[in-house]
This record gives structure tokens, sequence and C-alpha cells, in this order.
């Protein structure tokens, strides 16, 4: 009975070649998205779940009041570590980690040769307790108690010391610390959150050393007891902060983030260190939209089954007078579907294994094929098979199998208004899913543009950021400002602490200090000649000044407009007005607002200031635009000559800036892949129902013919019918897409009106594909002979 | 004269051999006549009407239609020839199933871009003239197979045609309204002098023409 039925179902894909290629293509494509999507989605769940202890592993988290409300940041003050350690009962170990210049890159003199490393981290030496790192050179044991020692990962020894043994040999950061390498570990895995390419010991550093309540710079992990209570111990927390501050100057309270969930649930926090963020919103929309791919497939084979559901009646007349049950008939049906979907799960298979690499290289992902090779892999594959075998066999399997044999036997019978309103439903499903991706890819699109021509304020083309940790004292930077200047090509070079597009300093901003509010402001320590560099808009007042004493302690700051608004000055008025940032700060100049974080942000506070507390980190300079890449050479052979011990690292303003929307241009690049496969699935059923739909019209077809309609007349007649269930899934899809829209551009503070072009568009396009596929086959059903058709049988 | 046949072949290849569908068919119908095709099935009666009708396509001789010799046309020109001066009638009636009875009728004007006031006059004309007005709202399906024929005749005449292709008309009817069909042929075809080329098995049927015509294996005889 069993193989019967299964040489039936083969033989029917046999025949009717065209409806079983449409559907085992639509299929094993949705197939692939799901489970390529599969991959990703447990590759970001698996996250930090390695670590032996990652159960009892929590990040401290900062809670403060920013200029939007409540803002949580992943970074800590020094102080809370060591004070965790000793004061919280439950709290095993804590350790404190601190990218190098507190997220910029290091400067390494390495064996008499430069490098720059984006990845080193000065941390505790408990994080070795707490997370497992495992050692293939030296022991985790004591391997960073001492100041001055280092250990690499394996990748990064094998760069900088090659065949050498690194153990005992010594390497410089920043022209500052001179560091023993005490071991070599194996590289953190690609999921893990921690990804330390040099671990060197804290107590190096004058921050770690001298520890404060303030500079919330430090991320913070600790490990607790086992089944300890978290509210408990933030309550714990809080009452060691009561301990060490003073209430009315405590701007921010702690709370703990278990390990597990860092990497998904992090993406709103500020100031993180990981380069490896997820977003848990990010894997739960690319899931809706495997789902949606899928289901969209499923639905070309539910149609597909059912148009050709006249065919088959006589089939399912002729069991059911021979005996066959409404049950037999399901089963047999869900198994010809069965079969196909095993068709395609293989194929899919196959597509997924050659497609990956595709989507790594578009998402800059590294997920290998490696995961799947597991029994819990085959019984999802099986889950799978059975969950789309059960969802686009039910229609046609519960549809067919309850024909009447009475009914169907006859010789001509009516299609069932049901079944058609049914089948219309469905492609008005699968076009309106696609109309609002294309609107959503539009608009994506439309915004990413925008924001790549926002007027920013400043002037960020044509400008380099070169690192110059390396560099030490003043008169080295001096003179390589003045060397830089020297270039024809060069108009302007400022030293800065940060530039915009990076976190600088924060700190906050008041009239005076005894002041209770206070405003959140950037502050960056540089020179003259900032404004200069950036082209940015003096509204009052002048520049910094051009010299400082060593040892004067006037501080003059240049504020933006968003600051002095504030604090209730005209840009005028401010001039000369004293106000407090951190210490007493003399107003100088006024320069417009500009955008130096993301455009997701409002534009906040900003100073420019010359307090020497904090040290610059970057040489800014503005070139003329000819000339780029020698431009590039030129500065590099002077950064060289000046500073022969410092690797020359740069970067473009510009470059940075666009590095804000990393995420965004991801989501943009799979959002139109996917869009693009959702469309095309959709098309391939659009085509399968066209034929079907030609096929079945035959002979009306050809009776117009002979009456004497031409063939533009007929393909319009086809077509007519499913724009039409175009036009209703663009009514559909419109709203739905405009909220989706919406919703997405609310998280830019910056961002673009809702454009009904796109709307047309988005219309326009899905009209046109539609028309396109339905008149393939429509054109050729209108020039089939009517003579064949109409022939009597 | 109407139209000239002159040495119609028309074959298919099968096994690198010629199986002639037609073989050499000269034939002059002048206006005004009533021919009946006959001949066993697989003679070559209904590929000889079609060619006539301009539905299907022959491969050697020459075909004159009113003047205008057919083989030379191109596609766009015979299907305007044929929607001008053609009117078909199906054993199988043919008649659009989602379309009334009035729609049906008026079908054939549309596609001649007639205007609508003037289709409506047509439409209740005819209506009028086959006694079927009170059928106009209903489908295809609600009526009886000789009513639905009678619709399909009424289709075929509403161009005004001046020939009337007929492919066995009474395949699919009972005697009483094959018989009713017939004294329709001849009654347009004595009447009003349109010319009527039909197909049919049924001798009885055949003498309503006024001239027959044998083939056999594509041959005339």
């Amino acid at each position: 009975m069993f193989k019967n039925y299964l040489k039936i179902a083969w033989r029917n894909l046999k025949v009717n070649r065209l409806f079983s290629a449409i559907n085992v293509l639509g299929l094993s494509i949705g197939l692939a998205v799901t489970l390529i999507l599969f991959i990703f989605i447990r590759h970001e769940q698996s996250f930090d779940t390695m670590y032996t202890n990652a159960d009892n592993i929590q990040r401290v988290l900062l809670h403060t009041d920013g200029d939007n409300g409540q803002e949580i940041w992943a970074t800590v003050p020094p102080s809370l570590g060591p004070t965790m350690m000793t004061d919280v009962a439950n709290v095993e170990y804590a350790a404190r980690i601190l990218k190098n210049d507190f997220g910029g890159t290091a400067s390494l003199r390495v064996l008499e040769q430069n490098f720059t490393e984006k990845d080193l981290f000065w941390v505790d030496a408990e994080l070795l307790n707490i997370f497992d790192v495992t050692f293939i050179k030296g022991q985790a044991k004591g391997a960073l108690d001492r100041p001055n020692t280092a250990v690499l990962s394996e990748t990064s020894a094998k760069q900088y010391f090659g065949a050498i043994d690194p153990i005992g040999k010594t390497f410089t950061v920043d022209g500052k610390y001179e560091l023993e390498v005490t071991g070599v570990y194996k590289d953190f895995p690609n999921n893990s959150t921690l990804d330390c390419n040099i671990m060197a010991s804290g107590i190096t550093t004058w921050f770690f050393k001298n520890p404060s309540w303030y500079n919330a710079s430090f991320e913070t992990y600790c490990l607790l007891k086992p089944n300890t209570d978290l509210a408990s111990t933030e309550l714990q927390l809080q009452e060691m902060l009561n301990k060490n501050m003073e209430k009315e100057n405590q701007w921010y309270t702690f709370s703990l983030q278990p390990m597990k969930k860092v990497h998904l649930y992090s993406a709103g926090y500020d100031n993180a260190y990981a380069n490896r963020i997820g977003d848990i919103k990010e894997v739960r929309n690319l899931s809706y939209l495997a789902l949606l791919i899928l289901l969209i497939a499923s639905i070309n084979y539910m149609n597909l089954t059912t148009a050709r559901s006249q065919k088959r009646s006589k089939e399912v007349g002729i069991s059911k007078t021979l005996g066959s049950s409404s049950g037999s008939l399901l089963f047999r049906f869900y198994m010809e579907t069965g079969l196909v979907t095993l068709i395609s799960l293989i194929i899919g298979v196959l597509l997924t294994f050659t497609a990956l690499p595709i989507f790594n290289s578009v998402t800059g992902q590294e997920l290998s094929t490696d995961s799947l090779l597991n029994v819990e892999f085959f019984i999802s594959l099986f889950v799978l098979w059975l969950v789309v075998t059960l969802i686009s066999g039910s229609y046609p399997a519960l549809y067919l199998s309850q024909f009447k044999p009475s009914i169907v036997l006859k010789s001509s019978i009516v299609q069932s208004k049901g079944n058609v309103f049914i089948r219309k439903g469905l492609v008005v499903f699968q076009f309106a899913a696609s109309v609002v991706l294309i609107v959503g890819v539009l608009m994506i699109s439309k915004q990413m543009e925008f924001i790549r021509n926002q007027k920013l304020g400043f002037n960020a083309e044509n400008v380099v950021a070169i690192s110059i940790n390396g560099l030490k004292g003043s008169e080295k930077k001096d003179a390589l400002v003045s060397e830089l200047k020297g270039l024809s090509n060069v108009s302007s070079v400022s030293l800065a602490q940060g530039f915009p597009g990076m976190e600088v300093s924060g700190r906050s901003l008041s009239r005076n200090e005894d002041d209770k509010e206070k405003l959140n402001i950037q502050t960056n320590v540089t020179d003259a000649s900032v404004i200069d560099v950036l082209q940015l808009k003096l509204l009052a007042g002048r520049t910094l000044p051009s010299f400082k004493q060593e040892k004067d302690t006037l501080v003059e700051v240049v504020l933006n407009r968003k600051a002095i608004e504030y604090l209730g000055y005209s840009p005028e008025e401010a001039i000369g007005k004293k106000v407090h940032i951190s210490v007493p700060n003399t107003i100088v100049g006024v320069v417009d607002d500009f955008n130096f974080a993301s455009l997701h942000e409002p534009i906040g506070a900003y100073a420019f200031h010359n307090n020497t507390g904090e040290g610059k980190s970057f040489a800014l300079v503005r070139y003329n635009a000819a000339g780029n890449s020698s431009t590039i050479n030129q500065l590099e052979t002077i950064f060289k000559a000046v500073a022969p011990n410092a690797a020359f690292n740069y970067s473009f303003l510009d470059n940075n800036l666009q590095n804000l929307y990393v995420r965004e241009r991801r989501t943009a690049k799979v959002g139109i892949i996917f869009s693009v496969l959702a469309i095309f699935i959709a098309c391939l059923g659009l085509f399968g129902l066209a034929a079907f739909v030609g096929e079945q019209r035959k002979k009306e077809i050809g009776i117009r013919k002979v009456l004497g309609d031409s063939i533009v007349g007929i393909t319009q007649m086809l077509s007519k019918d499913f724009v039409k269930l175009v036009f209703i899934a663009m009514l559909i899809a419109f709203p739905i897409a405009y909220w989706l829209m919406d919703r997405w551009l609310s998280n830019f503070a910056f961002h673009i009106d809702m454009s009904y072009s796109v709307f047309v568009i988005a219309g326009i396009s899905a009209l046109v594909i539609a028309l396109v596929t339905v008149s393939f086959q429509s054109v050729r059903s209108a020039l089939s002979n009517p003579v064949k058709s109409l022939r009597s049988e | 004269m109407l139209l000239q046949l002159k040495n119609i072949f028309k074959w298919v290849q099968q096994g690198g051999q010629r199986v002639f569908l037609l073989k050499d068919i000269n034939l002059e119908v002048e206006e005004g006549e009533f021919i009946s095709i006959m001949g066993p099935s697989g003679s070559g009666k209904s590929t000889l009407l079609n060619v006539i009708g301009m539905l299907d396509t022959f491969d050697e001789g020459e075909y004159g239609f009113l003047s205008e010799s057919v083989h030379t046309l191109k596609e766009k020109y015979r299907s305007n020839l044929y929607k001008e001066y053609i009117g078909f009638v199906f054993q199988s009636y043919h008649l659009l199933d989602d379309l009334t009875v009035e729609e049906n009728l008026e079908m054939p004007l549309l596609y001649k871009k007639i205007k609508s006031s003037e289709r409506k006059a047509l439409v209740a004309d005819m209506l009028d003239r086959f006694n079927i007005v009170g059928k106009k709202d209903l489908f295809p399906t609600q009526l009886s197979g000789g009513q639905q024929q009678l619709v399909g005749v009424a289709r075929a005449l509403i161009g005004k045609p001046k020939l009337i292709l007929a492919d066995e008309p009474t395949g699919n009817l009972n005697s009483q309204q094959s018989e009713e069909i017939m004294e329709l042929f001849k009654k347009l075809n004595e009447e009003d002098g349109v010319t009527i080329i039909q197909v049919t098995h049924s001798e009885k049927n055949a003498e309503y023409g006024s001239r027959i015509i044998n083939l056999l294996d594509g041959r005339k005889i």
C-alpha cells in the first residue's frame, strides 16, 4: 500500500514537471534561508555559554540619568571591582577590564618593530579565575599578578613574535609601559563576548592603582557563589556605594547582568568594549523574516496543489468509489507533500552549505557548517520537515480528500468559490509581504543615504586622525604638528583627545560647582586649530588660545550651542562666563551644534577645552582633497621620522562616522537579500498559478480567439485578475509597512520623513514584477492554437 | 465567389514520414451555398473546416477568400478577416460559463469594437429573433443542450457573417433539438442568404444542404 502511494506520488511529481520544479525550488530556497538563520541564531544564543562558570558570572551595569532619560552603561568606576570583592559576601572574584587608552588602539614596539593593536586590555588578574582561559605556554595562575606583565593570545603571539618563544620577552605599549610576556593562551572562541588579543596586568597603570568612584570606564565582571540571589546582591552593592559616596553625589546606581545575556541584551548600553555585540531584536527580526519566507514557499505549494485539484479530483473520485477512505487519501496527499518537502530539504541543505560563506561575507559573521553535523541538527531537520509538510500539506490534503465522488466524477465540475477565494487570499498574502519588504528595503536605503549626506555641522571629509599615543612628551607631539603643517597638502593640524564619531570623555556641566542640576557633556582636550580642522561654525568669541603655559591652571573652553542654551546664555552673553565642568572653566567661544555622535541620538552638549588633566591621543589633519593616497604616504613618512618607535595608525573621520551604522547597514543588506528571495519565491508561485490559470481557461481562451479577440486582449484578460490581487495586497501592505517603518525610523533622532514616493515605487515594482511573471504565461496561453483547445472529445 | 481552395495539402511529420491530413483539396464555394462535409472519423473533415475558418494553417496550396489570398496574409489580417466574415458553431457549444446568455452574445461585438448602444440593440435583436429573451440573464449551465446550441448559433450570427462554419452542430443534441437547429440553418441560408458549411455524420442532416463533400483519408472523393 505504502509503496503504491509512494509510486503514485513520484509519478505525479514527474508528470507535472513545471509545478514540481516550482514547488521544490521555492521550498528549498525557503528552507535554506531558514537553516542559515537557524545557524546564525544558534550561534548568537551560544555566546558565552562555554564558560564553566557561565551561570554565575555577572557583569556590573551602571544606571544614570542622561539627556534622553535613563542610560545604562556597561562600564563602571574602577573602585567598584576591588571593593565588591572584599565587601560583598557572595562575590568570589571581581575583575576590571579597561581597553588601552579608554577604548583606543595601542602602539606596540616588539623586537624593534612597530605594530598597532586594537584589542589590548588592561585587566585584573582575577579575570583568569572567572573565565576559562586555556594556556598553551606558561600558566594562568599568577600570570598577571605582577605589574608589567602580559599574556598574549596564540594568534597575536604568532603575529608579534613569529617562531620565537615569547615567554620572558618584553614589548612596549604606547612608549610608556614595558611588559614582560608571561603566557600564551588559546584564542577566545568566536562566540565569546570577551575577546582580548593581549591581556596586560592592570596594576601596571595609574588608573588601576588609584581607583576612584568616578571615571566610569571599566567593564567589571564578577563571579558569584552558586545560587546567589541577584536582588540581594544588588542591594549590597547599593549599601557598599552608600558607604563610599555621599548620597547626594551618587549620580548612578548599579545592577547585575547575567553573562549569558550580555551578548544579546546589551544593544542599547553605552561604552561596552566588546566588538561582538549582538541584538536580540535583530535575531527576532531575522527569525520573523525566515518564517515569512518559509510561509511564502509553503503557500506556493498549497496554491499550486489546490489549483491542480480539478485534475486530481477524478483520481480522488475513482479511489473513493474503489473503497478508499478519506483518511487514507489524507495520508496519501500528506505523503506526496512529504516527498516534495524531503527533496526540497535535501536541496535546501546543499544550498545552505554553498550559501553560508556568502551570508558570512555579507554579515561579517564567522558561521561554520561544522555546527550542523550533530544529532541536534538532524533532529531539528526532521522537525522542520514535519512542520513544513504539515503546514503546506494541510490545505491540499484536507481539501482534496473531502471530494464527493458523485460530484467529482461528473464530466465537468464547477470550482467551488471558497477554494478560489482562499487561493486568492494566499496570493494576496504573499504579495502583501513582498510589498512590505520592498517598502522596508527602500526606506532603509533612503535613511542610510540620508545619513551619508546629512549636514553634520562640521566637515568630516578629508580629515585623517593619526594616533599619537606612541609619542612620548609634548615636544615630540609639537614637532609632529609643525612637520605636518609644513606639507603643502595639509591645510591645518590639531591635537585632540578625540574626534566626532567617537566617545571622548563624558563629564557633567553646570553653572556653579554646587548646582544640583547638571547636564552630561562630552569634553575633548584640544588646541586652537580644532575649529579650522573640523570646519566648525564659530557663533561668538574665539577659539581656544594657541598657547598655554605649562603650569597655567586656567581652563578655557569652547562650548556648543546646546551647552550654552542649557546654561541659559545667548552665544554673545556666554563669552567670558565661568562654568563648571569637573573644574572651573572660562567660556572663550561658542560653536554651532554639530553631530558628534550617531544620528540615532539628538545633539548633546560638547566642550573643547585645554585642561591638561587628560592627554591628547590624536593628530587631526585636514588635507586638500587632491592626492589622497600620496598624502597618507607623506604623513607616514613624517610620522616615522618624528617617532621611529611608534606604529603609524590612522583612520579617516568620514569612515569612522560611517562605522557608527555598521549594524544598520548589515540589517539593510540582509534585508535586501531576504526580500529579494521572498519576492522571488512569491513570483515562482505566481508564475505557476498563471500557468495553471492559462491551462484552466484554455477553452475560454480558444473561444475568445475564435470570436476574434487579439493576443493583447487575451493577455490583458488573464493578467487583469492578478493585477487586482496585487492592488488588494498593496492596500493591506501599505499601512503595515508604514507602521513598521515609522517605528524603525524613530530609532534615529535624525531621520527622513516617511516619503510617499517609496510607497509608489514599491507598489509599481510589485505590480511590474507580478505583471512580468504573469504575462509570460498569459502570452503563452494567448498564443496557443485555439483549434487544439476546442477540439471536441 | 466566396472562397476558393486550390491544391491544399496539410501534413504532420510522424517518425520521419509525412502523414497527410489533407491531400490535394480543391473547393470552390459560391455565396449562398449550404455545404455538408461528410466522411468517417479521421478523414479530415474538422481539419478542412478549420482551414477554411483560418483557425488552422496548411502546408501547401492556395486559399482565396473574397479576393484576399489567405495563405499570404499575416496572422493579424487573417484574424481580422475571419472576425469580419465568419461565424463558428461548435459541437460542444463552447459558451463561456462565467457569462450570461446576453453577455455571451455580446462578446464577438466587443472584439469588433462596436459601440455599446449599438451592441445592446444587436443583442436584443438576436434574443428576439431566437426567442430567448426570457433566458438572457441565465448562465449556460442553466440551459438545456438545445438551448445552448441556439445561443451558440445566435452568437455566430450576431456579427452578420457571410459564412457560418459548423462542426457537428447537432452532435450533442437529441433528434428533436437537432431538427430545430437544422431548420434554423436552412432558414438562415434561404432567407438571409448566409453561406453555411457544416461537418456532419448524419445523412439526414446532410440532406438540408445543397451540396455534399465526401472526404476519405484527407482526400475528396
